[in-house]
């Protein structure tokens, strides 16, 4: 059984349940992972941490089975030479230069001191950290050491790779280099797992979603499939203009909008059944309004109103 | 094995050897970066420092000689000691009592039997009477605390009436004169001439003899007077010789015998140890021919010459006092407490510890390699720090030579003790930060004052089965061992300190070690403490490892 096997799937849970004390964390999850990015998408609490928690062999399940790479992760640390972790944790050794601490961690694998600088030097040079390798963690931003944090669970070349919301708290150019190292960790083969409160995150990493709600499995799959049933679904679009009203009267005669709405001064809200139709006419009504438009939203496009359409969905259904 | 199974055996080692070697160095770096370790590990030189110190200077005072046996007091200040009227058979409590003074032979007396009632002659008198004098010797002192009649004051006219009908004479040391030149008395004096003593009265007299000037000793001729005497090869058991003449007593007056006590404050005994030999010492050997005890009759040997047995015997309490005190029970204490106590514990309340549990390695080997990590630290700081103690010390102690070679494996044995204890406690600490982060630390200080007193009462007697059930009893039990071994002539000093009240504190800090299985072999000992404080860390590392094991880490 500590054989690693190719045939095993990466991440396998089957009827995974945990509950600390009356409090469930995560609730009859059955899922089977491999191959490609995959975004772990539920609100806070939703239970990704416990999850991936029982993935690192922290936690025990309280029921069911996990393998990876068909092996228990509890009894077996054998899995854990084919994966990295990184974990939601901010804490680190700071007084490490991102070097030291790398190769230090990466010697746990078995690598020998050289071998294990060579590696780290190569993948802070992969997350763009390659020019201050020689300074101390504690002197660094938080993305920064988000990426070196990214860094030390690839030192090892892993197979697969769990992320416990890697972008959270990075400013907008960490995220953007971020999300490329996980894009390109994705398109050279290995398997992915990010977690993510964001939708909008989760949507320019991947399209295989797995989505939890109160530690239920809500949704399993992709997410263009999900959200195209979700446009089919009342929406709501908010523009910022000088006129809105003149604005409604041409909205109100097109075909996808059932409705308008004037919440503010200079705001117009419209009502769809049909997002995607709504935002291909949106364009043409504009530039025949002849109106400056100051921003356009979508507040129904967010992971909320997603696992709102779905638990509402279930409960129809 | 094939080739590639061994190559295969081979890979596995050196994996495990790189692991082991990161975390090793890991706690190393961790330790390095905190305060408290330096704290503590400076503390512990410093100790080591002040205790040198304190060696330096008892060494620089050298070592006074001291009276033993307490004869060179001058009690009564008649410029005589102790030692001096010992021999000449006088007290030293009455400052008339010194040697050459006359000593009074008694010759006669009448008291209530005789009828006869007077006599004549000239000689000291003592009693009650009537007195026709020829002579009599106005300057006569006697005893000091004799009723003395003191005929230089005037002496007063009798009252009327008859002497011992009509009144008698109330105090003692008095006289009056009666018309007729004869005098009624009562008390001491020296006179010639003839003495009537009414009935019921009493009367002694006798002569004293010459007195002549003895030159008082100077006091220093009773310090170191009565020096150890004993063949160093030890063939007979029998030992000892009375240098200064106060248990055999030759040319003692026959009437002072007046000490019943002797050196020891117990009764005087010529032979005490009883072996039909007066005055001597037994020693008494084992097998091997150490010596297990030495038995001695009183006022033998009992003021040694300090210096030749405190300077070696001194030095030895001082290396054995240290590496019990200083590095067992304070050191090996200590630097568990501050370093290994947050090993796995502040990894946890970091939320650190993901980043090395997310890795191919088990939580029990983890614990040994933190484990190890920490050992790194304080046992070569410990392997420093006695060698360091060992080379000062051997270059200030006693000896010819210019390092006292034998001391090094005694310092060693100190190191190698304390890491045993680092390992034990090390190994407890951990396990028990384990089993409550929370509380752990307060279980730890209560053991840590438990171990502290059941190290004192080891150290006062190893055989007290109760300080057994604690870990540095056997540790000292080891120091104990191995000064037997390095030094084995260490029972010898401490019989010798102990029989002939040798203040070297060795009997306080050494015994002779209790677990040897009646073997009274130190090896035996060594092996035994060696073994329980290895199972103890072994235990206590896999009730750790199985802990850990199935520790939910949030």
């Amino acid at each position: 059984m500590n054989e690693i096997s190719n045939k095993s799937p990466s991440v396998m849970l089957d009827h995974v349940s945990k509950w600390y004390g009356e409090v469930i964390g995560l609730n009859d999850i059955s899922l089977a992972i491999e191959g490609g990015v995959t975004g772990i998408l539920g609100p806070n609490g939703a239970g990704k941490s416990t999850l991936f928690k029982i993935l690192m062999g922290r936690l025990k399940p309280s029921q069911g089975a996990v393998r990876l790479f068909g092996i228990d992760p509890w009894k077996s640390t054998t899995p854990y030479r084919r994966i990295g972790y990184v974990s939601e944790s901010e804490r680190m050794y700071d007084w490490m230069t991102s070097l030291d601490f790398i190769s230090t961690l990466a010697r746990l694998h078995g690598m020998s001191r050289e071998e294990a600088v060579e590696r780290s030097k190569h993948v802070l040079n992969f997350v763009g950290l390659g020019d201050v390798y020689y300074k101390e963690i504690g002197k660094y931003s938080k993305g920064m050491r988000q990426r070196v944090k990214i860094a030390h669970a690839l030192v090892h070349n892993p197979d697969l790779i769990i992320l416990d919301e890697p972008l959270h708290g990075c400013d907008p150019i960490a995220r953007t280099s971020i999300m490329n190292v996980i894009r390109e960790l994705g398109l050279q083969g290995k398997t992915v797992l990010v977690s993510s409160h964001i939708l909008e995150e989760i949507e320019r990493i991947t399209e295989q979603i797995v989505i939890l709600n109160n530690g239920k499995l809500l949704a399993i799959g992709n997410l263009h499939a999900i959200r195209d049933l979700l446009d089919q679904h009342p929406h709501r679009i908010l523009i910022n203009c000088e006129n809105p009203r003149d604005l409604a009267g041409l909205f109100i005669a097109s075909e996808p909008v059932y409705g308008v709405r004037f919440p503010d001064k200079g705001q117009l809200e419209i009502h769809t059944n049909n997002l995607s139709a709504a935002h291909d006419v949106l364009p043409s009504l504009i530039v025949k309004s002849n109106q400056k438009i100051t921003s356009i939203e979508n507040p129904d496009d967010n992971l909320d109103s997603l696992i709102g359409y779905l638990i509402g969905g279930i409960n129809h259904g | 094995m094939d080739k590639k199974g061994l190559s295969l055996k081979e890979s596995v080692w050196s994996q495990l050897d790189r692991k082991a070697g990161a975390i090793i160095e890991l706690t190393i770096r961790q330790l390095r970066h905190r305060l408290s370790t330096w704290v503590v590990l400076g503390v512990g030189v410093l100790i080591m420092l002040l205790l040198l110190a304190f060696y330096v200077d008892s060494v620089r005072d050298g070592f006074e000689s001291i009276d033993n046996d307490g004869d060179s007091v001058d009690e009564d200040e008649d410029g005589y000691p102790l030692g001096q009227e010992i021999k000449y058979g006088h007290s030293d409590f009455d400052s008339s009592q010194y040697p050459g003074v006359g000593k009074y032979i008694p010759i006669g007396e009448i008291d209530d039997n005789d009828l006869l009632r007077n006599t004549s002659g000239n000689y000291s008198w003592f009693g009650q009477g009537i007195l026709d004098p020829v002579w009599i010797n106005m300057n006569y002192t006697g005893n000091e605390w004799d009723p003395i009649i003191n005929w230089q004051d005037e002496i007063n006219t009798c009252p009327e009436g008859e002497a011992f009908t009509d009144w008698v004479l109330v105090e003692y040391g008095s006289a009056c004169v009666y018309g007729n030149g004869e005098y009624v008395f009562k008390g001491e004096f020296q006179a010639s001439g003839s003495v009537e003593v009414p009935m019921d009265y009493y009367l002694a007299w006798g002569i004293y003899t010459d007195s002549f000037y003895v030159e008082p000793d100077p006091i220093s001729m009773y310090i170191d007077e009565d020096d150890i005497n004993w063949d160093d090869i030890l063939l007979q058991s029998s030992q000892g010789f009375d240098d200064d003449g106060d248990c055999t007593r030759e040319n003692w007056s026959e009437d002072s015998n007046w000490i019943y006590v002797d050196d020891e404050g117990e009764e005087f005994d010529n032979d005490k140890n009883g072996n039909g030999i007066i005055c001597d010492v037994q020693w008494i050997l084992d097998g091997d021919g150490n010596v297990i005890e030495i038995n001695k009759d009183s006022n033998v040997d009992e003021d040694p010459i300090d210096e030749k047995f405190m300077g070696e015997s001194s030095h030895r309490t001082f290396i054995i006092g240290v590496g019990k005190m200083a590095f067992v029970i304070l050191l090996g204490l200590f630097l568990p407490l501050f370093l290994s106590l947050g090993l796995i514990r502040d990894e946890t309340e970091n939320g650190t510890l993901h980043y090395l549990l997310s890795k191919p390695i088990h939580r029990g080997e983890f614990i040994i390699y933190r484990l190890l990590g920490y050992l790194s630290v304080t046992g070569t700081y410990i392997l420093f720090l006695s060698l360091f103690m060992g080379l000062f010390s051997s270059l200030l102690g006693p000896g010819e030579s210019i390092i006292r070679l034998s001391d090094m494996p005694i310092w060693l044995g100190i190191g190698f003790a304390t890491i045993l204890v680092l390992c034990a406690y090390g190994a407890l600490f951990n396990t028990l930060a384990l089993i409550s982060p929370k509380y752990g630390i307060y279980v730890c200080i209560s053991i840590g004052v438990w171990e502290f007193v059941m190290g004192i009462l080891t150290i006062a007697n190893p055989n007290w089965t109760i300080s057994a059930i604690s870990i540095n009893h056997w540790a000292l039990q080891i120091i104990d061992s191995i000064v037997l071994i390095a030094w084995p002539d260490t029972l010898q000093l401490q019989q010798m300190s102990l029989a002939f009240n040798l203040e070297t504190g060795l009997d306080i800090f050494w015994k002779p070690p209790a677990h040897t299985l009646g073997t009274s072999n130190p090896l035996v000992s060594i092996f035994i403490s060696i073994i329980m404080l290895s199972l103890f860390t072994v235990s206590m590392l896999g009730i750790g490892q199985s802990i850990f094991k199935n520790r939910e880490i949030m």
